[in-house]
């Protein structure tokens, strides 16, 4: 009862201040458009190529911003010293790492979703009918990028040298991630047959099970001695 | 039974033992003062025993229930004022106190929270962004909200620090009131005059050790350490 | 208790490993006849396999240490998890680059993204990661506890980066260089179990000394402490 309470308090305090500042959204979206660009300009792009190479690009612009935002979603806790307060309190850590993956998933799916029709206009693609199953893997991916950086983030943001610390510590675990979402959108703009790239999008939900029933456990040791 | 009871206990940092040996005991419905240099310890010991850290060596307890092995539980108790405010800067007071409460699972209605933030004297700023609020306002807030919690154990670092003329008068008082309704206090202040006021026990750490002194001394005594 | 126990046993173990890996050593690079299809080359096998077998068993040790710890927060356990994931980077380096030197001969290539050359990459670079993280952090006791908590989760996640890549790969290249079957027989296994051997002791030697160096480092900074203290008050 309190624990899904505290979950809902929580992302609803993230999610309230997001809507007050735009602070994180804002500075995802416009990181994510620069290296998408910065990536066009330096590939050669004959369209051919240029749809070869676009999901990699996508999901790296993703997972950069979802860096940005995943370090500012527990420095927004420090200030104030509320991290501490968050510790002292009676609630079940768990509760604490759910609300805040809800809010780092929120904002990582907004940003993505801004994004999308950039790419759909840059690379020309074709995708109306299969936006279902993007936005599948969309989540997939996303939730599998949020499920270890929340864990990493809230650990990181404890110590020096933090920013560097937290792509270091998350970019090695997440190349399973990387590798099924890039796959599993190639597959499905390149308009293969849905047996040829299902695999991938299997592996990515095992990974998200996985991770995030490792990450609520391990938490706990996180924020208490 | 008393409200906090530390038995030796020791913290020491890399190279650096902050805590030897302290122990000391508040009964319920008591104030303790501690006094002491900067650097002398205290805020360490409020930590440990807010739950933050764990002693090297030594326990607590509060209200009967072991500090380490029941942190849960004697987190329901304590509720600390720290010079972290614990507040969000893009929620406004009425949302930080809602938010503040309901980690401890209590709703309370718009009626009490105004009186709470009226009695503090913040009532005109309720839906004042916290981002615009003074440090004295912050504090003014935290007492509100400890109002409305209503602790068994208070621990507080220089609660008078920031604070008008006005605002020492209104902590004292709830101060007061607090250890009135059998509530124990432990502070740490820099703040003679104020803390004999509500003081009923004192003490003071210096390099790590704690000696009691007489509370009728505070005032008199040319210096403490 | 432990500590003892390491002080006493660890010389035999680095004595013994040497006199394993002189013999493997002679077996493998005199006593042993070259490869009917790898010739001289198959020699860096006897090196190669040992490094990667005793790399993994370094992360099996920096695993099982960090649940110990988590679980009984004992500072010794904590150090021989901080210990094996040095003396690992060490290990899973060598295996790295006798893999490369071997890849080129066999492979005509330095590099290639294999399964196993990619999951022992991240196990690098998550050693790396686990001993900078640890540089970070003020405070012991977290040290012990975030440092154990990355060590598990990435346990966790190797398996799943080795699948990965693999599939991965026989998506996209179905095998073009040869896998480097050996029929291992006779001579050929003398120095590999001589080695393989040598190379387990090492590591035993090295990990007792290492954690006991950490221990030492860390008793005396508690001891410092305490004369810091008293020369203060």
């Amino acid at each position: 009862m309190n624990f899904f309470n505290v979950i809902r308090w929580l992302a609803w305090k993230d999610l309230l201040s997001e809507m007050r500042s735009r602070e994180n959204i804002s500075s995802m979206f416009f990181f994510a458009l620069i290296v998408i660009l910065i990536f066009s300009f330096s590939f050669s792009t004959d369209q051919q190529t240029a749809r070869e190479l676009m999901p990699g690009i996508m999901w790296v612009a993703f997972v950069f911003t979802g860096i940005i935002g995943l370090g500012k979603s527990f420095t927004a806790e420090l200030q104030n010293d509320c991290l501490e307060n968050l510790q002292m309190n009676p609630i079940p850590r768990g509760a604490i790492y759910l609300g805040k993956l809800a809010s780092n998933l929120l904002f990582m799916l907004i940003v993505e979703l801004i994004l999308f029709p950039l790419f759909v206009i840059f690379f020309n693609l074709d995708v109306f009918e299969k936006i279902p199953l993007f936005v599948l893997i969309l989540i997939a991916g996303t939730l599998g990028v949020s499920s270890v950086g929340t864990l990493f983030s809230a650990m990181t943001v404890q110590i020096r040298a933090r920013e560097v610390m937290l792509p270091i510590l998350l970019l090695p675990l997440i190349v399973p991630v990387m590798i099924g979402a890039v796959e599993a959108t190639g597959g499905l703009l390149r308009g293969d047959p849905i047996s040829l790239y299902r695999p991938w999008i299997e592996l990515l939900i095992v990974f998200d099970v996985i991770f995030t029933i490792v990450s609520f456990w391990v938490f706990e040791f996180i924020l208490d001695h | 039974m008393s409200g906090i009871r530390g038995i030796q206990l020791s913290q020491s940092y890399r190279h650096y033992q902050v805590l030897k040996d302290v122990s000391f005991e508040v009964a319920q419905g008591e104030c303790y003062a501690l006094f002491g240099p900067n650097g002398a310890g205290k805020t360490t010991l409020l930590k440990l025993l807010a739950t933050l850290q764990k002693p090297s060596s030594g326990r607590f307890e509060m209200m009967g229930h072991d500090g380490i092995r029941d942190r849960n539980r004697v987190r329901e108790f304590l509720l600390m004022i720290a010079h972290g405010s614990y507040l969000y800067g893009e929620l406004d007071a009425v949302e930080n106190i809602r938010f503040a409460l309901a980690l401890r699972g209590l709703s309370p209605d718009a009626r009490e929270i105004k009186t709470a933030l009226d009695r503090v004297g913040i009532g005109a700023f309720a839906d004042f962004k916290i981002r615009y609020f003074s440090e004295g306002m912050k504090k003014r807030l935290s007492i509100a909200k400890a109002i409305l919690i209503r602790p068994k154990v208070l621990l507080m670092d220089e609660p008078y620090s920031s604070l008008d003329e006005r605002g020492m008068k209104l902590m004292n008082q709830f101060i007061r009131e607090s250890t009135g309704q059998g509530a124990s206090v432990l502070m740490t202040s820099h703040n003679r005059v104020q803390s004999a006021e509500v003081a009923g026990k004192a003490g003071v750490l210096f390099q790590g050790t704690l000696r009691d002194i007489a509370v009728k001394d505070l005032a008199a005594a040319h210096e403490l350490f | 208790m432990m500590i003892r126990w390491i002080r006493r046993f660890e010389g035999w173990f680095g004595a013994a490993g040497a006199v394993f890996i002189a013999i493997g050593l002679y077996y493998g690079l005199a006593a042993s006849p070259p490869d009917s299809y790898q010739g001289e080359v198959v020699r860096i096998m006897y090196v190669h396999v040992p490094f990667a077998s005793t790399s993994m068993t370094c992360y099996g040790v920096l695993t099982v240490a960090s649940l110990w710890y988590l679980w009984k927060r004992d500072p010794l356990v904590d150090n021989l998890a901080h210990a094996s994931a040095g003396i690992g980077v060490f290990f899973t380096a060598g295996a790295l680059y006798t893999g490369s030197i071997w890849g080129k001969p066999t492979w005509n290539t330095w590099w290639t993204w294999d399964a196993r050359l990619v999951s022992f990459t991240i196990l690098l670079l998550i050693l790396i990661g686990y001993l900078m993280l640890r540089t970070f952090i003020e405070d012991r006791e977290r040290e012990a506890r975030y440092a154990a908590i990355l060590a598990i989760v990435g346990a966790v996640d190797l398996p799943i980066v080795h699948f990965s890549v693999e599939w991965w790969r026989t998506l996209h290249q179905p095998l073009s260089v040869s896998q480097r079957g050996i029929a291992i027989a006779g001579v050929m296994l003398y120095p590999l179990i001589f080695m393989s051997i040598g190379f387990y002791l090492l590591l035993t030697y090295m990990i007792g000394v290492r954690t006991q160096m950490l221990y030492l480092k860390q008793l005396l900074e508690a001891k410092r402490g305490r004369l810091l203290g008293e020369v203060h008050s």
